[in-house]
């Protein structure tokens, strides 16, 4: 859907973006993450057009983007804001009228999700009337409102409580389902982990880790195994032996503990289980995938992910 | 429609449809005639006709002052043959049909001093009429004394008229000098009017940064787009407020003039009056002033060049500085932040409003004929020297050629430091700074 190709952005004296290239599927909800400063924002204005790069190349379905593609964009800025003056309808089709589509086109289609949302009786109010997540409601919809085939989203989450975070959520997967592409840009690794296919991990204006999120979980797996059992944790930690790391012990109740082990040296987890079956009664195994948020602090920090020391 | 019509379209209704725009629309034509013709009635209010009371115990005036055929005197002039104190005036009930009371005593030839009572204020017309009539009586009065004739002493009191000629200048220079005058005016015009509206143009591109509104817009226009879409907007705004003030100023001084001063406001009878107070007094050169002014207005002037000129001078002036006034509002985050960066842009036209009261009756002379060139001065100079006609086609077309090419570049320029502008925040902007934009961009 979206390829970007070595894409090289310089503000006087600091780079912003060094050589970034990714791919996006179409229809799948792909993850820009990284810290904050981390060139982010850069990388969505390029792809919106906003700015140009200083080499490098953005392709949309193939053909190298242009002027016109822009319609076909929806954006979300992080820093939201909208006319204050202005009334929420007229608002919304000037916008949607800028997106390119006529005026009985943004019309009907702002109805669609007025109703959907049960917004109707907004439409006459100016925006400085709305609540913050009132606002960031109608916002959503301005982003949408002319079925753009890609949607960048940064931080969509942001200001909105529970309940319309999970709307949110449903809205976009729904968008998903329908055959959009999505770009989301967040800090909320929880989201991450929820509704992303894909993630590109972006620090200090280069890509540190790319791909689907499962493998870069696999990446970042560390073979570390979750064992409950029935008996003295003395004695479990006895019967391993120096092929297995005990990285974190605890008590659950009087005869239970949660041990995670690490295995080392090409042990399988049947071997951890063998050496350990003597000692205690095994309840349940699972192995401790890493969660998003590890990842991203570690990649961070300069982990690679892949090696298993 | 396209995209900067659309930007055009909805900058110029929420601007005319702001309550601030409708109110000073409707209510600056209103208090313009409003106030003229306040000064209008207050004057005549004052030409209330006065009774003067002359006594005249010695009988210096024969009992009959010479008044002339004049239509509505703002005096008229009885005679008392005694004595006549202050005291009694007040208090003679007969003497309440007087307003004024005039002691020709014996004291009044040896000190040439004559006392006048008013029960309240008398106009100054009143007060010119009364003392040009009397004057003249008592110097008649005093000719004779000395055994002039009569028709001598007015032989001798003709008065004499002075012309006053720079060599070289004639009458026409004079007009010229007025017809500049009334192109000053139009050069406040142009001046406020760029000031009010081209940091009108900086204060919204200030508010779309400020509440983030220009991202999303960004993403759909080129910001160039909405630059100029503002500024065309704002232009437009600027013009239908001028258009709608001239209307309105036209309608309502025809309609006051009919219903209300139906016979002040025929230009014959301004100078009848002129003409009529000045017989003796320096009215007479007012008079003159006044046809001359007549003739700058009816004759001299070329209205229709004078208001197309108008009309390309202000947009090009307002593109100009509008434009650099849009780069301002890109460059910082707030209103207050804008000090700094708008002091040169400032300056120029500060100047140029200076300079063009100062060339006051030199319409041709080297500083107009410069600063009408350069096109940060030209908007607000050449108008006068059109006004005052001393100046060629080519040179009008010169100044407007440049003018066109500066606000072409400018707007160019301010354009890309623009772009990077309105997406830069939380930076203090100087000039140093917006330099290196232009050159990033």
């Amino acid at each position: 859907m979206l390829r970007v190709e070595h894409i090289v952005k310089q503000y006087s004296g600091h780079t912003a973006l060094d050589d970034i290239s990714i791919t996006t599927k179409k229809g799948e909800i792909f993850g820009l993450l990284g810290p904050n400063g981390a060139g982010k924002t850069s990388l969505i204005r390029i792809i919106n057009q906003i700015t140009g790069p200083d080499s490098g190349k953005v392709f949309l379905e193939g053909r190298e983007i242009n002027r016109n593609d822009i319609s076909q964009i929806g954006y979300l800025p992080e820093e939201r804001g909208l006319y204050k003056k202005m009334k929420v309808r007229e608002q919304s089709l000037y916008f949607a009228r800028l997106k390119g589509l006529s005026k009985a086109d943004a019309k009907k289609k702002l109805e669609y999700w007025f109703e959907k949302f049960e917004i109707t009786s907004w439409y006459d109010k100016k925006v400085e009337e709305l609540s913050k997540g009132m606002a960031q409601k109608i916002q959503f919809i301005i982003t949408v409102l002319h079925e753009p085939k890609l949607l960048i989203l940064d931080e969509p989450f942001s200001g909105f409580d529970p309940i319309n975070t999970d709307l949110m959520k449903k809205e976009i997967l729904q968008l998903k389902v329908n055959g959009t592409s999505i770009m989301l840009s967040t800090h909320n690794m929880t989201s991450v982990e929820e509704i992303c296919d894909s993630i590109a991990l972006i620090d200090k204006a280069k890509l540190i880790l790319n791909g689907t999120l499962k493998e870069v979980k696999e990446k970042f797996r560390s073979h570390i195994y979750a064992v409950q059992y029935k008996g003295m944790s003395f004695g479990f930690a006895n019967a391993l032996w120096a092929d297995y790391s005990l990285v974190h012990s605890e008590q659950i109740d009087d005869q239970r503990s949660i041990a995670h082990v690490k295995l080392l040296k090409g042990n399988t987890l049947n071997n951890l289980l063998q050496a350990v079956m003597p000692a205690v009664d095994i309840e349940s195994v699972n192995e401790v995938m890493p969660t998003m948020n590890d990842i991203f602090i570690r990649a961070v920090n300069g982990e690679k992910g892949g090696e298993n020391e | 429609m396209s995209k900067i019509g659309l930007i055009i379209g909805r900058e110029y209704s929420t601007r005319v449809k702001k309550k601030a725009f409708i109110v000073l629309t409707v209510l600056i034509p209103i208090l313009v005639v409003g106030l003229m013709f306040l000064a209008m009635w207050l004057g005549i209010e004052k030409k209330k006709h006065v009774n003067v009371l002359i006594a005249d115990p010695m009988n210096l005036c024969n009992a009959n002052i010479f008044v002339g055929d004049e239509q509505n005197p703002p005096a008229t002039f009885h005679f008392y043959q005694a004595q006549m104190d202050s005291m009694t005036f007040v208090t003679r009930n007969d003497m309440k049909a007087y307003d004024v009371l005039i002691n020709l005593d014996p004291k009044v030839i040896t000190y040439k001093t004559i006392i006048v009572l008013c029960r309240e204020d008398v106009s100054s017309d009143a007060m010119d009429y009364i003392r040009n009539k009397i004057q003249l009586d008592m110097e008649e009065y005093f000719a004779m004394d000395k055994g002039l004739a009569i028709d001598e002493y007015r032989e001798i009191r003709q008065r004499i008229k002075f012309e006053w000629h720079t060599m070289g200048a004639t009458e026409e220079q004079e007009i010229r000098d007025k017809a500049q005058a009334i192109g000053l005016v139009f050069s406040i015009f142009i001046f406020m009017f760029i000031l009010v509206y081209a940091a009108q143009v900086m204060r919204g591109v200030i508010e779309e940064k400020t509440s983030r509104v220009v991202e999303i817009i960004v993403s759909s226009v080129k910001p160039m787009e909405l630059m100029m879409g503002k500024i065309i907007a704002v232009g437009l705004v600027g013009l239908t407020q001028f258009l709608i003030w001239i209307i309105l100023i036209f309608v309502l001084m025809i309609g006051v003039q009919y219903f209300v001063f139906t016979d002040i406001m025929a230009p014959e009878n301004w100078q009848d009056q002129g003409v009529a107070i000045g017989q003796i007094s320096t009215g007479m050169e007012t008079a003159e002033m006044q046809n001359q002014w007549a003739i700058v207005l009816f004759d001299y002037v070329q209205w229709p060049i004078l208001i197309v000129m108008f009309l390309l001078y202000f947009i090009g002036g307002y593109l100009l500085y509008g434009s650099l006034f849009a780069m301002i509002g890109s460059a910082v985050d707030s209103e207050t932040d804008t000090q700094q960066l708008m002091l040169p842009v400032m300056m120029p036209l500060m100047f140029t409003y200076v300079v063009s009261i100062m060339i006051q009756g030199n319409s041709d002379g080297a500083t107009a004929m410069w600063l009408s060139q350069i096109p940060f001065s030209s908007p607000i100079i050449m108008l006068q020297r059109i006004a005052a006609g001393t100046v060629g086609i080519w040179e009008v077309v010169l100044s407007l050629s440049i003018l066109t090419v500066t606000f072409i570049i400018t707007t160019y320029l301010a354009g890309k430091i623009y772009r990077v502008g309105i997406l830069m925040y939380g930076k203090k902007s100087t000039w140093r700074e917006l330099f290196k934009w232009m050159r990033q961009a």
